[in-house]
């Protein structure tokens, strides 16, 4: 794949322009803030509380501001004047998508600590994290694939906002629904299961499973996304 | 003269309906070529088959002497330009931001920004939003993307449409100056004097299918009908035929001195349009 760096910091710098003067999505980055500040005053020092706010990050700024990006380009008929400029396929993604990166690294640091939360081994959970942030940008792009305006990708970013966000609270109803222990194996549940395990004692498998699956998560999804752009972006 | 777009017996069907039938034409290097015809005749749907936009069904489709499947490529991409009717600007970001970010994907110096702004008279506007732009300046900054990295093909999709004649001028003359440049321009449009004014040669193309093309002079003389109107003093307007018989008719009144006025009955294009497909071109 022709990929260009030059491209690709063409199309972040624009992004970052053009969301920053965009306040219905770019007022997304604050709720998680919030939520964190809220729950630090609150009290709770939880995993599942600490997590909270990392997860609406996940879905309300990774996958919303990917979503929108995406479908707005699409809505605005930029996106095929981009695909018809030298810009392959890799210098979009990977231009939207590191825009969206950054966004979502800096939110989320700054909503772990507005939330108090100090993880035992930084270093697993951030690759966690950032591994998590890649297969929630290519939810997202996903999402504003599928959509054909704003307005449609908000609507169609919601159940997966509803099912990555509160996948884990689910798993609290497996022992009446013994079909909700599917959400076990939500990237979601398993970051929060990661992140657990990283508090007390673990074993090797209790860091490698979540990862493996964060990453299997990601490949697939990317390799959908891949499939439905080239599909959907030529008539 | 060199090829530039080499398109033969090509096919398109979307399901089950054809979009285009067995089109074939060139379009030499240098050349103004007008695809004319109403909405719906296949003309847009002709631009994306030869922009690698959408796939053929049959046919043959060279450009620059390669499939046009291969205008995928980025080194093709800076090949053509286009204009569309759509625009595809970003709306929150001003003249100058949106042309930088096209100079950075072409890869071009940030000094080609000033010189396609001036070529659409449009540098003094550069700071203003595109969203606060007529649809005549979006026009002329979507024309000024299209040719900042000096295409020697230019694509042009209904480029004037919904413009005032002063608009309309600005874009013509630009277009002009392009051509006596080098750049080979394929133009699709349903304004027949548009056509005429700019156009070497033109393709009427009608529910898909080319029913003529050829020079505008040229398909005049050959759909044109032979006669002359002959106004006269008495207000009354007389057809003359060429031949003898007429001619006599008119040395008459030119003797008597009872001609005001001789016109040509030269057919225009929408007449010619007309006449070959017997429906107007809406």
């Amino acid at each position: 794949m022709n990929i260009s760096m030059t491209r690709i910091q063409a199309i972040l710098v624009k992004d970052y322009k053009e969301f920053s003067r965009n306040y219905a999505v770019s007022i997304m980055v604050l709720m998680p803030l919030i939520l964190a500040f809220l729950y630090n005053q609150s009290g709770t020092s939880s995993i599942n509380a600490y997590f909270l706010p990392i997860n609406i990050t996940f879905s309300m700024v990774t996958t919303y501001i990917q979503c929108c990006l995406i479908a707005e380009e699409k809505e605005k008929n930029t996106l095929r004047s981009l695909m018809l400029s030298p810009a392959s396929l890799g210098d979009i993604l990977i231009g939207k998508s590191l825009f969206v990166l950054i966004v979502t690294i800096v939110v989320l640091a700054m909503s772990i600590f507005l939330v108090g939360y100090t993880p035992a081994n930084l270093f697993v959970l951030s690759i966690a994290l950032i591994l998590s942030a890649v297969f929630y940008i290519a939810l997202g792009t996903l999402c504003g694939l599928f959509a054909k305006s704003i307005m449609e990708g908000s609507i169609i970013v919601l159940p997966v906002v509803f099912i990555f966000s509160f996948g884990p609270l689910a798993l609290t109803l497996a022992t009446a629904y013994p079909i909700l222990k599917i959400a076990e194996w939500l990237p979601s549940t398993q970051l929060l299961l990661l992140a657990d395990a990283l508090e007390g004692k673990y074993s090797i498998t209790d860091v490698i499973i979540p990862l493996i699956t964060i990453i299997i998560w990601s490949l697939l999804s990317w390799f959908f996304t891949a499939i439905i752009y080239k599909k959907r972006m030529v008539d | 003269m060199n090829t530039v777009i080499d398109v033969q017996h090509l096919k398109k069907t979307f399901n089950k309906e054809t979009a285009l039938q067995d089109v074939s034409f060139t379009i030499q290097k240098g050349e103004i070529f007008g695809f004319l015809g109403p909405s719906g005749s296949g003309k847009t749907t002709t631009i994306k088959i030869l922009t690698a936009q959408t796939d053929k069904t049959a046919g043959s489709v060279l450009l620059f002497g390669q499939p046009a499947s291969e205008m995928k490529q980025s080194q093709n991409r800076k090949r053509f330009g286009i204009l569309t009717d759509n625009s595809g600007l970003y709306t929150r970001l001003s003249i100058e931001e949106n042309l930088l970010l096209y100079s950075n994907l072409y890869q071009l110096p940030d000094s080609s920004v000033k010189e396609a702004l001036d070529f659409v008279n449009l540098y003094a506007d550069r700071k203003k939003k595109i969203s606060q732009l007529s649809k005549g300046m979006i026009q002329r900054v979507t024309l000024a993307r299209a040719i900042m990295h000096k295409p020697e093909l230019l694509f042009l999709d209904e480029p004037t449409s919904a413009l005032d004649p002063v608009n309309t001028q600005h874009i013509y003359n630009g277009l002009r100056k392009l051509n006596n440049m080098g750049t080979t321009i394929f133009l699709t449009t349903h304004d027949m004097g548009e056509a005429e004014i700019l156009c070497d040669r033109v393709a009427f193309l009608h529910k898909g299918k080319i029913r003529a093309i050829g020079a505008p002079n040229d398909l005049k003389q050959e759909f044109g009908t032979d006669s002359i109107t002959v106004e006269l003093k008495n207000g009354t307007q007389e057809i003359i035929q060429n031949g003898s018989q007429d001619a006599e008719k008119l040395y008459q009144w030119m003797q008597a001195n009872e001609v005001t006025r001789i016109n040509t009955n030269e057919p225009t294009l929408g007449d010619i349009f007309m006449q070959i497909t017997g429906s107007d071109l809406v």
